[in-house]
């Protein structure tokens, strides 16, 4: 069986054969094989043993992928097949998405544009602050700000599109 | 001893405080935001009183609605904790105008230790040495310009009324001076409505090593030894540790000596921290008395095994010190790891959200002064500490294996945690060697990111998860009836 793994930016295979034994996996990635032996203890407490050494782990579902706890080290892991694709030739500005969500949960506290407003990629738009910290949402690309979904003192949440942006018609 | 104490502070610090109340018999009061009606305070004080909105200002900030809520239950005295009205003189005076005993130093010296150049001139006048630079603050930038010129760069601009870092600049040349000024002033106008300047000379490199102080209200002032916090990140601290790896026992002495010497110029009053800069020679600089309980207290207790709590209710209900600076003798080593829900592979971004998995490290020596609980919801409007890990053992090393221990076994997940980021600078050569400045993070752990080696086991486990948990269908194969892992993983052809 073969799976593709997203962990934070890094996405890579992981085969995965049965052996001889109900107990142990064979994992299979680029340059390397590795038998684990795994126990469950309930449902999201294992125990692995690689190489002879036995280490616990934690699995919690989250919505879009697991919470994974090796060693007081935590990492969400999501199935790369599962994730909404990339559109080709993400990476040239005019594929950007021109939506500007918060990267985590946060309340709003200045509007720095207003509907209509030309700016140029890299301009502060909405200024959140999430735990005393404040950061400022920059517009990802050239642009007219063509709609404002907030308000001073709102509360968000990465996923929400704050402000929308559309690409300056040329003449 | 007071009957009753209102704690006019939220998280791990306030049930910090109702734990050393609860032993002594003393009642307390809970207050809390709307955000915190389900908080642990809540639950553990004796009564709980809501401030109303989330906001800070409309709750942990309102001093009237504290001040009604010592009040009604019939407090006799606040602990403000630390952060929020701590260090705000007003509040202090507030509670003495209204009767009620502040746990904490008299207004007036909060307010003279607020201002960072009158406590520059008084630690000037007792002869406990300043960093070089200015003893009054400025706004013109003329005048700023020919002090940095006397002073030498690099320097660093200060705003008088400041903290945190905000409206501090460092200038290493004259022709970047103007511009830090302007945007230092007008940064300190809009944090503290007020931008007045001043400025010290930057120091390449140094530690922060800053001194515990006890004095009661008969006059007698003690230290309590020495916190080494050099490891910070955006200027806080996220490792402490006593003692310091840096000071042999003259300097110890001497840095003892004038942090006792700061207190009684001061006319400090309660627990406080006399905070110095020490330089790679040896000698060391005032920078600031910090007029409350620090959030690293509880090393100084694992070593000394007073209860700085339970000294600063004695202290505010006029009893003097039950003992005298040559009772005080620390022993062996403590660490405190402030575990923060922020994102370290993400410049430390906040995490605030729901805690799906939360299980405390134990075994001897080790102490979690802890906030939050699974199923928690933490807030996004306050400071991202979820609680402070601290250990204490023999000698450093000791203390040190202990805490990746407790590090390793302290399980959090929903929220990101700065756990795996600690574990990696404890396991570190520089820090095992003592190396630890102020530029720590910066210098080594800049472009930090978890280890490969540890992401391949998370993968393997997700894996493992998904073949062997029978009972755990997603919510996208129940709908669309496709057969589960279990199922798959016996049709398998070897």
């Amino acid at each position: 069986m073969k799976y593709r793994l997203k962990l934070g930016e890094d996405i890579s295979d992981l085969h995965v054969l049965k052996s001889e034994s109900p107990d142990t996996l064979r994992f299979v990635a680029d340059d390397s094989e590795q038998d684990v032996i795994f126990r469950v203890f309930d449902g999201s407490r294992y125990q692995l043993t690689v190489g002879g050494r036995s280490t616990e782990a934690f699995v919690l579902r989250g919505d879009q992928g697991k919470h994974v706890i090796v060693k007081g080290r935590s990492f969400f892991v999501q199935d790369a097949d599962e994730l909404p694709q990339r559109r080709a030739g993400a990476g040239r500005d005019e594929d950007l998405p021109g939506e500007v969500t918060p990267p985590m949960p946060a309340v709003v506290v200045r509007i720095l544009v207003k509907e209509g407003d030309r700016v140029e990629k890299g301009r502060g738009l909405v200024v959140v602050t999430a735990m005393k910290m404040e950061t400022t949402l920059a517009a990802p690309k050239d642009g007219i700000v063509k709609r404002i979904n907030t308000s001073v003192h709102a509360k968000v949440a990465p996923g929400d599109i704050l402000v929308e942006m559309e690409a300056e018609t040329h003449e | 001893m007071f009957k009753k104490v209102l704690i006019a502070n939220r998280g791990e610090i306030a049930l910090r405080i109702i734990r050393t109340c609860q032993e002594m018999g003393v009642l307390t009061v809970a207050v809390y935001s709307e955000a915190d009606a389900l908080a642990l305070h809540v639950l553990e004080a004796d009564e709980a009183v809501l401030l109303g909105k989330s906001e800070p200002s409309e709750s942990y900030l309102h001093i009237d609605k504290l001040l009604a809520a010592a009040k009604r239950t019939g407090a006799e005295a606040v602990h403000p904790g630390y952060g929020f009205l701590a260090e705000n003189p007003d509040f202090a005076e507030a509670c003495e105008a209204s009767g009620l005993a502040f746990i904490g130093p008299p207004s007036k010296v909060i307010r003279d230790l607020g201002s960072k150049t009158v406590a520059r001139r008084i630690m000037t006048s007792a002869g406990v040495p300043v960093i070089p630079g200015m003893l009054e603050a400025a706004t013109d930038v003329a005048l700023l310009s020919k002090e940095a010129d006397r002073i030498g760069y690099p320097v660093l601009v200060k705003a008088v009324a400041g903290g945190g870092g905000k409206g501090m600049r460092v200038v290493s040349r004259a022709d970047e001076f103007t511009e830090a000024c302007l945007s230092a002033g007008s940064e300190a106008e809009k944090a503290f409505g007020n931008g007045a300047l001043y400025l010290e000379k930057r120091l390449e490199s140094p530690r922060h090593v800053e001194f515990q102080v006890l004095a009661d209200q008969q006059g007698h002032v003690v230290h309590l030894f020495e916190r080494e916090c050099s490891i910070q990140r955006r200027h806080q601290k996220i490792i402490e540790e006593t003692p310091s790896p840096a000071l042999n026992p003259v300097l110890r002495e001497a840095m003892g000596r004038a942090a006792v010497s700061a207190a009684q110029a001061s006319g400090y009053v309660n627990a406080g921290t006399v905070e110095f800069l020490l330089d790679g020679s040896g000698q060391f600089y005032f920078l600031e008395v910090n007029t409350r309980l620090q959030v690293e207290h509880p090393i100084t207790e694992m070593t000394t095994g007073l209860d700085l709590v339970r000294q600063q209710l004695q202290i505010a209900a006029g009893s003097p010190l039950a003992f005298t600076q040559a009772d005080v003798v620390p022993r062996g080593h403590a660490l405190e790891c402030r575990v923060y829900a922020e994102d370290p592979e993400n410049r430390f971004f906040p995490s605030p959200g729901l805690v799906l998995l939360h299980r405390e490290p134990s075994g001897p020596g080790i102490r979690n002064d802890c906030g939050i609980y699974e199923g928690f919801r933490i807030p996004v409007e306050y400071d991202p500490i979820i609680s402070k890990l601290v250990v204490a053992a023999g000698n450093r090393e000791a203390a040190i294996r202990r805490m990746i221990r407790a590090l390793e076994h302290y399980l959090i997940a929903g929220v990101r945690t700065t756990i795996p980021f600690l574990i990696d600078v404890l396991e570190s050569r520089e820090f095992r060697r003592g190396s630890t400045h102020t530029d720590f993070i910066d210098r080594h752990f800049g472009e930090w990111t978890q280890s490969r080696e540890h992401g391949d086991l998370a993968r393997m486990a997700y894996v493992i998860d998904e073949l062997a948990s029978p009972g755990r269908i997603s919510a996208a194969a129940k709908v669309a009836g496709v057969p589960t892992p279990w199922q798959r993983l016996g049709g398998w052809n070897l």
